[in-house]
C-alpha cells in the first residue's frame, strides 16, 4: 500500500519530533555516563568522553567511603519498606474493595483527604514522635512511619474491585478463611498491581533524601542519597566521584525497571484508567 | 453448623482486622502529627524545649511576610508551568506514540520514561553540573546550535532560575505522565473513531468528540496529582541550588520555606503555620480542579 | 522454577530483602565506643585531625577519640536536633561561621554549647589569638566557640596575563587604581578582571567588612542599611552592572578556578582557604599566579577583609568537658601541628605566635615564589570582626535581594537617581530583618525600643 507524499511528510515529521525529544531526554544521561570516565582535570575540557578513560572516579568512590555498604543499606531499607507496605496496603485495599462495614466511608474520605496534605507539614511533629519512640538514628525510623502507603491502599482498592466476586464466593464455599481468600485468591490475580506498586514504593524509598538526612546520624547507617550528599564538600566539589556515585545509585532502579517493565506499566495505568 | 457461624463471624470481623494495621499506624504516624502540628502552629518555638504561645500570630505574620509571598509566587508559577507545559507535552507525545503505523514505539516509550527512574535528589545533582556556565552542556549546546553566549548563569541569575527548574522538571516528568495518557488512549474504543469518521469529522473534531471524553478520567487524575506534586516541590530546587533558595530567593518554594524556618532556623511553630496554609491551599485547588473537570459526576466510592 | 504466585516483582524484592538483610547483619559494625567524638564538615580538616589524633591519644592513656566527617548542611540540622532531643551529641564539633548564629536563637541558658569564656580568659588565649575572631561566636558577652582560623582576604591573580597587559600588581594600592587597570583588560563575555557576583553577597560582603561595615552590631542590631552599607552598595553595583562592569561570576568554586585557567577570570577573592582549592583544581597554573593584598578603599586604608570561618564548640552535654577542652587546645594551639596543617590547608591559625614557624615563611612556587603564609599573617591582625546574630543568614539573603534590585535598577537607569533608590531599597531589606528579629520572644537586642 503506497502512501501519498503528504502522509509521508507528516510521518517523517512525527519521527523527527520524537527523535529530537528522545535525544533531549537521553543526552543528560549519556553525559552522566561519560563524566564518570573522565578525570577531574579532563572533566570540563571535553564535552562528553575524554580520549583516555579512567576508573579513578569509581576507585575513589569506593576508597573514600564504604560505598558497597551504602548500596546494601539502601537496598535493605527500600526492599523492606516495599514488602511491609505491600502487605499492609493490599490488605487494607482488599478490605475496602470487597467488604461492606461500618466506618468504611469515613476511612475512605480520611484517606483521600490526607493524600492532599504535604508530608512535610507533619515532619516536625513526626520528628519529635520518632525521638520519643527511640527510633531516632535507626532504620526503623524510616520504615515504620511509612509502613502503610495511603496511595498504595488506593491503588489496590481500585484493582481489587475488578476481581469478580464469584471467585471469592467460590473460595468461601471451599471453606477458605477470609485471610486465605486474600492470600491465595486475590493477591495472585493482582500481580500487575503488585508489580507496579513494588516499583513505585521502591523508587520512593530509594530516592528519599530529606527524611533520612534528618533521622540518620550514624554514618554506618546512611542510605545512598545521604551518603552522596556527603561528597558535596564546601571547598571543592569532586564532580567525577559525585557523578560516579550518582550513576551507581541509579543503576539498581534501572535494572529493576527493565526487569519489571511490563507489570509496572500495566499496573500503574490500571489504577488511573479504572479509577 | 458451628463452622458456618465461624465463617459468618469472621466474614463480619475480617475487614476490621485487615484495616487495623493501617488504622493503628495511621493514628500514630498520621493523625497524631496532624493534630500536633496544628497545635504547634500556634506557638513560636526554639526546638522542642522552648515554646511561646502566640495564638494566630504566626498566621498573621505570614500574611505580611515577604518571603512567604515569594514562596507562594514561585510555587504557583511552577505549578502553572507544570500544568500548562508539561501535561500538553505529555499528551502530545502520547498521541504521537499511539499512532498505529509508528515503528520503534517501545524504544521511544522507554527513552521518554527513563528520567523518571532517576530520583529528584540525583537529578538535581546531575543538572547542577549540566547548567554550569561556560563548561556545562546546556550552555555549550545553546552556544553551538543557536550561537548564544556560553556564560549564561542559569542558576545564578534570578530570572533564569525558574526556567531552569521548569526545564528540569519537564525532563523528569513529561515521560512519566505520557505513560498514563498512552494507556488512556489505548483504552478509547476504536469503533468510536470509525463512527466519527463516517460522520465526516476531521482529526481535530475526532480528538474533541472521541479522544477527550475517552481520556477524561485519566486526565483528571494526572492533573490533580501533577498539581499536588508541584505544590510539594522541594528537593529538586534545594539540591540544584546548592542547599539554598537561590539568588534573590528565586527558587524558594513553599515546602523549602517550611523546611528552612523549621529545620534550619529552628522555629517548628512557624513552619507548621506555613505547612497548614499550604495544605489548605492545595485542598482548595484540588477540589476546584475536580469540580470544574466534573470528576465527581462519576464518583460512587 | 516453581512459579511464585505473586509475580516477578514481589519475588525480586523478597530476594533483595534477604540478600541485603544478610549483608547488613554480617557487616554490622558496632560503633566504636570512644571517650570523645568530634564532627568536622571539611574534608581537609578531617584528614589533618586524623593525622594529629594518635599523638593526643598516646599522651592520654585510656582515652580514645573519633573524628567524623559530616556534610556541612547536615552538621547544622543534626546538631540543632541533637541539642534539643535526647540524642548523642558529639563532644566536640566544628561549626561553619554562617550557621553559628542559628544556635543562639533561644534563651542564653538553652545554648547547646559549653560557655568557654572563663577558660579562654584564664588561659590567656584571649591575648594570644586574633581577638576579632571571637566576635562571631559570642552571644551577650559569652564566648561559645574557639576560632579555627582568621581567613584574611587578598586577591589571587593571573600574574602572567596581567603582566602581559602591562599591569603590575605591586603598583595597585587602592580600588581606584584597580578599577583603572580593570577597564584595560575587561572584555564583557570574554574576560573579566575580577570575580564579582551580581546576585549573591559573597563578594559584596567582603567589601562591606573591609569598610568596617557589617550585618549586625555587637548588640545584635541590624545595621547593614547604615551609611557604610549604602556606600558599599553604591561602589559595588557599577562594578557588576551597566556598560562599565569589570566583574562577573560563574558560581561554584571549581568552575571559577577553571575560568581562571582559561583566562576568563583574572582575579579571584582569595581568603587563605581558597588558595588550596586553586592549587588542587588548576595545578597547571603554578608560577602564573600571585597574591595581592586587597586594594584599599583610600590610600593608607586597610588592605584586607574576611570571608568564611569555623569555630570549635564543646557540647554542654559532654561527659568530659575538661578532656574536650584539652583536645580543643591540642588541635588549635600546638604550633608544630599548626604549621603542618598550614602546609596541608594553607589556612593560617588565629594563634599569633604560630606565625613564626618557618612553614609560614616558605616561598611558594605556585604563587610566583611569594611566601603565602607571611602574606596572610601580615594582614591577619587587621581582619575586621563579624558580629553574630541568629539572623545572619536572613540578613545575608535580604542584603542580596537589595543587591539584585539595585543591579536591575542600575542596568535600566544607570547612575540616574541610583543613590536614592539604593538607600530606600537597602532600608527596606533591613526593616524586613528587624521585623523578624523583633518577633523573637527569647531575647531582644539590647537598646531596641521594643
Amino acid at each position: 500500500m503506497s502512501k501519498s507524499p503528504a502522509v509521508r511528510l507528516g510521518r517523517g515529521f512525527v519521527y523527527l519530533i520524537l527523535a529530537v525529544g528522545a535525544i533531549l531526554t537521553l543526552v543528560p544521561l549519556v553525559w552522566l555516563v561519560a563524566s564518570t570516565t573522565k578525570s577531574n582535570d579532563d572533566m570540563f575540557h571535553y564535552t562528553f568522553f575524554a580520549p583516555h578513560f579512567t576508573a579513578v572516579n569509581f576507585t575513589s568512590l569506593f576508597t573514600k567511603m564504604p560505598f558497597v555498604n551504602y548500596i546494601m543499606n539502601s537496598l535493605f531499607v527500600a526492599s523492606t519498606t516495599v514488602l511491609v507496605q505491600l502487605f499492609f496496603s493490599s490488605l487494607a485495599g482488599f478490605a475496602l474493595a470487597k467488604y461492606e462495614f461500618k466506618g468504611k466511608r469515613v476511612i475512605i474520605v480520611i484517606m483521600l483527604s490526607t493524600m492532599l496534605i504535604p508530608g512535610q507539614v507533619l515532619m516536625a511533629p513526626l520528628y519529635e514522635l520518632i525521638n520519643h519512640l527511640g527510633m531516632m538514628d535507626s532504620w526503623s525510623g524510616l520504615i515504620v512511619p511509612g509502613a502503610v502507603s495511603v496511595f498504595g491502599i488506593f491503588l489496590f482498592r481500585q484493582s481489587i474491585m475488578q476481581v469478580p466476586n464469584e471467585l471469592l464466593q467460590a473460595g468461601r464455599i471451599d471453606g477458605c478463611s477470609e485471610f486465605r481468600i486474600y492470600w491465595d485468591i486475590v493477591m495472585p490475580v493482582s500481580r500487575p498491581m503488585i508489580g507496579a506498586f513494588c516499583l513505585i514504593s521502591f523508587m520512593g524509598s530509594w530516592n528519599s533524601f530529606l527524611w533520612p538526612q534528618i533521622i540518620l546520624h550514624n554514618r554506618t547507617l546512611y542510605t545512598l542519597p545521604v551518603a552522596l550528599n556527603q561528597l558535596r564538600d564546601l571547598y571543592s566539589n569532586q564532580y567525577g566521584t559525585l557523578m560516579a556515585g550518582t550513576l551507581l545509585s541509579i543503576l539498581p532502579v534501572v535494572i529493576l525497571f527493565l526487569l519489571l517493565q511490563k507489570e509496572f506499566v500495566a499496573g500503574l495505568t490500571a489504577g488511573a484508567v479504572k479509577g | 453448623m458451628r463452622e458456618a457461624s465461624f465463617h459468618r463471624l469472621q466474614h463480619r470481623y475480617a475487614p476490621y482486622l485487615f484495616v487495623s494495621p493501617f488504622i493503628i499506624l495511621f493514628s500514630v504516624f498520621g493523625v497524631y502529627p496532624i493534630f500536633k502540628s496544628l497545635l504547634l502552629s500556634l506557638y513560636i518555638t526554639n526546638g522542642p524545649s522552648d515554646h511561646v504561645f502566640v495564638g494566630l500570630g504566626n498566621f498573621k505574620f505570614l500574611l505580611g511576610d515577604p518571603d512567604f509571598h515569594t514562596a507562594v509566587k514561585n510555587t504557583v508559577i511552577f505549578a502553572l508551568c507544570s500544568v500548562f507545559l508539561q501535561l500538553p507535552l505529555s499528551l502530545g507525545l502520547a498521541i504521537l506514540l499511539s499512532q498505529k503505523w509508528l515503528k520503534g514505539r517501545e524504544f521511544f516509550r522507554l527513552a521518554f520514561f527513563a528520567p523518571q527512574l532517576v530520583g529528584q535528589a540525583f537529578v538535581a545533582v546531575l543538572f547542577g553540573v549540566l547548567f554550569v556556565p561556560k563548561f556545562g552542556i546546556v550552555n555549550q549546546a545553546l552556544a553551538a546550535v543557536f550561537g548564544m553566549p556560553d556564560d549564561t548563569k542559569w542558576l545564578q541569575n534570578p530570572s533564569l532560575v525558574m526556567p531552569a527548574l521548569v526545564f528540569t522538571s519537564l525532563w523528569m516528568y513529561v515521560g512519566f505522565n505520557m505513560i498514563y495518557f498512552l494507556a488512556a488512549l489505548q483504552g478509547v474504543d476504536t469503533e468510536l473513531y470509525e463512527a466519527a469518521k463516517v460522520d465526516g469529522a476531521n482529526s481535530w473534531q475526532q480528538f474533541l468528540a472521541v479522544t477527550v471524553p475517552g481520556i477524561r478520567p485519566v486526565a483528571v487524575f494526572v492533573l490533580v496529582t501533577a498539581t499536588i506534586g508541584s505544590f510539594q516541590l522541594f528537593e529538586l530546587p534545594y539540591i540544584l541550588l546548592n542547599n539554598s533558595a537561590g539568588p534573590n530567593k528565586s527558587g524558594l518554594t513553599l515546602v523549602m520555606y517550611l523546611f528552612q524556618t523549621g529545620f534550619v532556623s529552628g522555629d517548628l511553630g512557624y513552619a507548621s503555620a506555613v505547612g497548614w496554609t499550604l495544605a489548605i491551599g492545595v485542598l482548595v485547588i484540588s477540589l476546584f480542579q475536580m469540580r470544574i473537570t466534573g470528576a465527581w459526576k462519576g464518583d460512587n466510592a | 522454577m516453581p512459579t511464585f504466585p505473586y509475580g516477578k516483582a514481589a519475588f525480586s524484592f523478597v530476594i533483595l530483602a534477604l540478600v541485603s538483610g544478610l549483608f547488613v547483619t554480617l557487616h554490622r559494625v558496632e560503633p566504636r565506643k570512644t571517650t570523645l567524638t568530634m564532627w568536622t564538615f571539611a574534608d581537609t580538616h578531617y584528614e589533618s585531625y586524623r593525622k594529629a589524633l594518635p599523638a593526643f591519644e598516646a599522651a592520654h592513656p585510656g582515652v580514645t577519640v573519633k573524628v567524623e566527617h559530616v556534610n556541612i548542611q547536615a552538621v547544622t540540622s543534626r546538631l540543632q536536633a541533637a541539642f534539643h532531643a535526647n540524642l548523642n551529641v558529639p563532644d566536640v564539633v566544628e561549626v561553619e561561621i554562617g550557621s553559628a548564629g542559628s544556635f543562639f536563637r533561644g534563651p542564653l541558658e538553652h545554648v547547646g554549647f559549653l560557655d568557654l569564656t572563663d577558660r579562654i580568659k584564664k588561659s590567656g588565649l584571649w591575648e594570644r589569638m586574633v581577638q576579632s575572631r571571637f566576635a562571631t561566636y559570642t552571644m551577650q558577652g559569652h564566648i561559645f566557640g574557639l576560632p579555627h582560623d582568621v581567613h584574611p582576604v587578598v586577591l589571587a591573580c593571573r600574574r602572567d596575563l596581567l603582566e602581559k597587559a602591562g599591569i603590575d600588581i605591586n603598583s595597585i594600592e587602592t580600588w581606584d587604581d584597580f578599577i583603572k587597570a580593570a577597564r584595560k583588560v575587561t572584555i564583557p563575555g570574554k574576560q573579566y578582571m575580577l570575580e564579582l557576583s551580581d546576585s549573591g553577597t559573597d563578594n559584596l560582603e567582603v567589601m562591606l567588612f573591609q569598610r568596617g561595615g557589617g550585618y549586625f552590631d555587637p548588640e545584635g542590631r541590624c545595621i547593614f542599611d547604615n551609611e557604610i552599607g549604602l556606600q558599599t552598595m553604591l561602589f559595588y553595583v557599577p562594578l557588576v552592572a551597566g556598560k562599565d562592569k569589570i566583574g562577573s561570576t560563574l558560581g561554584s568554586n571549581q568552575i571559577l578556578t577553571q575560568a581562571v585557567e582559561q583566562g576568563y577570570m583574572l582575579c579571584l577573592f582569595a581568603p587563605d582557604w581558597r588558595t588550596k582549592s586553586m592549587e588542587r583544581d588548576i595545578p597547571r597554573m603554578s608560577g602564573n599566579m600571585a597574591l595581592m593584598p586587597l586594594p584599599a578603599v583610600s590610600k593608607g586604608g586597610i588592605r584586607t577583609s574576611t570571608w568564611g570561618g569555623t569555630m570549635l564548640g564543646i557540647a554542654k552535654k559532654t561527659t568530659h568537658p575538661d578532656l574536650a577542652w584539652e583536645l580543643a587546645q591540642y588541635l588549635y594551639l600546638n604550633t608544630a601541628d599548626l604549621a603542618n596543617r598550614f602546609k596541608d590547608t594553607n589556612i593560617i591559625p588565629p594563634l599569633k605566635e604560630a606565625w613564626n614557624e618557618p612553614a609560614f615563611k616558605e616561598p611558594r612556587p605556585y604563587w610566583s615564589n611569594q611566601p603565602l603564609g607571611a602574606v596572610y599573617a601580615k594582614l591577619a591582625p587587621q581582619v575586621p570582626p563579624q558580629y553574630s546574630s541568629p539572623y545572619v543568614v536572613t540578613a545575608k539573603a535580604k542584603f542580596g535581594e537589595a543587591l539584585v534590585s539595585c543591579v536591575q535598577y542600575y542596568n535600566a537607569n544607570g547612575a540616574n537617581g541610583f543613590e536614592d533608590y539604593a538607600r530606600k531599597r537597602i532600608k527596606q531589606s533591613a526593616d524586613e530583618v528587624r521585623r523578624l528579629v523583633a518577633r523573637n520572644p527569647y531575647h531582644k537586642p539590647q537598646g531596641s525600643e521594643n
